[in-house]
């Protein structure tokens, strides 16, 4: 009993953007990365099995949305990589060129077409609140709902009670304390925990453990509508950049003064 | 039969998601939480409420409406509630949901909209099949008028297997910075807690609100989370903002795109907020800080 299951994209590095020459992102050019919130969504799956559940074990699944899948094969591995190294014991890819770009229907599909192939029985899957490139925050609902699990989103804090879940819900208002029955879908946010970076030997480890590449053709009941890549366009904001200089503090504040005023935001 | 269904918690959210809905002609509003539903009547629609205010119990009503309904569009605000109950209604019926979209255009098949993309540095166009569900940027759209038609106002009820066991309110600064006119705007190159009192002093002088980068907010918690401003914060659109000692990482950068006039006070001068201001002084806050205060003082009050 106990086992976990956590999602980890390897998604688009925004701090690497690339635009071409008409000021198009780049999508080819652009390295991925472990999303930032799911670093802390497999350090919290560390730290509840280590304080719950010991000798149960964490699978992670991530399923490629960008490619080509040859493309970024190593950006993948390494992503994955990391998620071995802070403590996951198996990993799952789903890799495969048809579900290129990927979005979050068929992403969601296919992790619950890979839980029942593999025959993996978690008792709580792990998610981040959103991944750093589409920051849209709905992969974890589609997973519960078709999995007919409860589902806690945007949790700072989780514990556990017996077969339940006490979860701390962050929301733009208030804190709502709720529980769950186990199994649960829970998302977490980043406030939840400070990822620890792995240990020297814990990256020796991972290359070891086993990494399960899974086909479309392998899997049952991955909807894959057909979606065209979104035009994406690297936003510049026209900022005017200006730096000012005086002689004296006071000559850099009345002349930063004199501008806001020129600008008419305020009345100096 | 209605093509939309609308959903929502406050009337201004309502209003605005109503008026992308009645692109496609008529729409039923699912309200949840405590609203006025006899208010929300008058814009003409049928209006279906449950009490509760859970993502749970909102998804199991708003499945219920869609079951008998069958709209071409879900239309709400982004929130993290409803990101939560209407991934759940996507996920049912593997239908695209979209969140923080603008500039949306439905025609009978499609919906056409554009987004923030890759952590604000990017906006994608973006297209999906209806039927579909979209989650509206709050305040880029105008509110729908009320009508002469009353709708019928129709209660539900749901028993969510989630069981809430406290609520409790954030600690609020008294703050509304997405509406504020004027902001300045502290991050992690201040050195303690006590320190913030010099731009506490500078926006009072300004008769500007408090806003800060994450780190002050959600590490350090030195101010509440109604400060914070950026892709997990609020996105915020003041004439003047003035960002002191924030490096102008693109997170913290993507809630200020619509402030018109941006100004860093920044010691390191390859910090890249300098790229995304209008207006930059290379300059130690500790010394600088005090000496604007007091010429602002000079000049405004004067
Ligand atoms: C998924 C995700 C979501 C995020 N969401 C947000 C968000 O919503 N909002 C947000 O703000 N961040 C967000 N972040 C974090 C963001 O990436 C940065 O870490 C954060 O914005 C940095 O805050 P800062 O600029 O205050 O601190 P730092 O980056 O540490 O910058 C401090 C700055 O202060 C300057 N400084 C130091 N001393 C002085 C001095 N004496 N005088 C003048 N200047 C000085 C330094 O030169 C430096 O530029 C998010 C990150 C991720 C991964």
């Amino acid at each position: 009993m106990g086992d976990i299951v956590v999602l980890l994209k390897p998604a688009l590095n925004p701090e690497m953007i690339r635009g071409t020459q008409d000021g198009s992102v780049d999508f080819d050019y652009m390295p991925l990365k472990l999303s930032d919130i799911d670093r802390n969504a497999v350090e919290e799956a560390v730290m509840l099995r280590d304080q719950y559940f010991k000798g149960s074990k964490i699978y992670s699944i991530s399923v490629v949305t960008w490619g080509p899948a040859s493309k970024r094969d190593k950006d993948v591995k390494m992503a994955v990589q990391e998620g071995l190294a802070k403590g996951v014991d198996e990993a799952y890819i789903v890799e495969d060129d048809s579900i290129v770009p990927g979005d979050p229907v068929t992403t969601a599909s296919a992790i619950v077409a890979v839980i029942r192939k593999f025959g993996l029985k978690p008792d709580l899957i792990l998610a981040g609140e959103a991944t750093i490139d589409g920051f849209s925050g709905q992969v974890a609902g589609r997973v519960a709902v078709k999995l007919g699990l409860p589902y806690v989103s945007f949790a700072r804090k989780v514990e556990l009670k017996g077969n339940s879940i006490v979860a701390e819900r962050d929301v733009e208002d208030y804190v709502e304390v709720v529980e769950a029955p186990l199994p649960a879908v829970v998302s977490v946010t980043r406030e939840i925990n400070a990822p620890r970076p792995p240990t020297l030997v814990q990256i020796r480890m991972a290359s070891r453990k086993p990494q399960h590449m899974v086909k479309l053709s392998d899997l049952e009941g991955v909807v894959t509508p057909k979606r065209r890549l979104a035009a994406a366009r690297v936003l510049a904001v026209k900022r005017k950049q200006m730096i000012i200089e005086g002689k004296t503090p006071e000559e850099t504040a009345d002349k930063l003064l004199d501008a806001l005023a020129s600008e008419g935001v305020i009345k100096a | 039969m209605p093509t939309s269904m609308v959903v929502g918690s406050s009337e201004d959210d309502i209003a605005e998601a109503l008026t992308v809905a009645r692109q496609l002609g008529d729409a039923v509003i699912v309200a949840y939480g405590n609203v006025n539903t006899g208010s929300l009547a008058e814009y003409g629609h049928k209006v279906y409420h449950v009490k509760a205010d859970d993502p749970e119990s909102v998804f199991l009503a708003v499945k219920q409406v869609y079951d008998e309904v069958k709209p071409s569009l879900v239309v709400a605000p982004t929130n993290k509630n409803l990101k939560d109950a209407l991934s759940r209604l996507s996920g049912l019926y593997d239908l695209p949901m979209a969140t923080e979209v603008f500039n949306v255009k439905v025609s009978g098949s499609s919906a056409s909209y554009t987004r923030g993309f890759l952590s604000g540095r990017a906006l994608e166009d973006d297209q999906v099949p209806l039927p579909a569900v979209l989650l509206i940027a709050a305040r880029k759209v105008p509110r729908a008028q009320k009508s002469q038609a009353k709708g019928e106002v129709v209660e539900l009820q749901a028993s969510p297997a989630v069981k809430i066991i406290e609520r409790r309110p954030k600690e609020r600064g008294g703050v509304n910075i997405e509406t504020a006119e004027l902001i300045v705007s502290v991050g992690r190159g201040f050195r303690s807690k006590e320190d913030l009192k010099l731009a506490f002093e500078l926006a009072e002088a300004l008769g500007a609100q408090i806003g800060c980068s994450r780190p002050i907010a959600a590490d350090l918690k030195w101010l509440g989370e109604d400060h914070w401003v950026g892709l997990s914060g609020h996105k915020v659109a003041p004439r003047l903002y003035v960002a002191i000692g924030i490096s102008g990482a693109p997170q913290h950068l993507a809630g200020i795109t619509d402030a018109k006039v941006v100004v860093a006070i920044n010691n390191d001068k390859s910090a890249p907020i300098f790229k995304n201001c209008d207006y930059g002084v290379v300059a130690d806050l500790y010394q600088f800080v005090p000496v604007l205060t007091k010429r602002v003082k000079e000049r405004l009050h004067r």
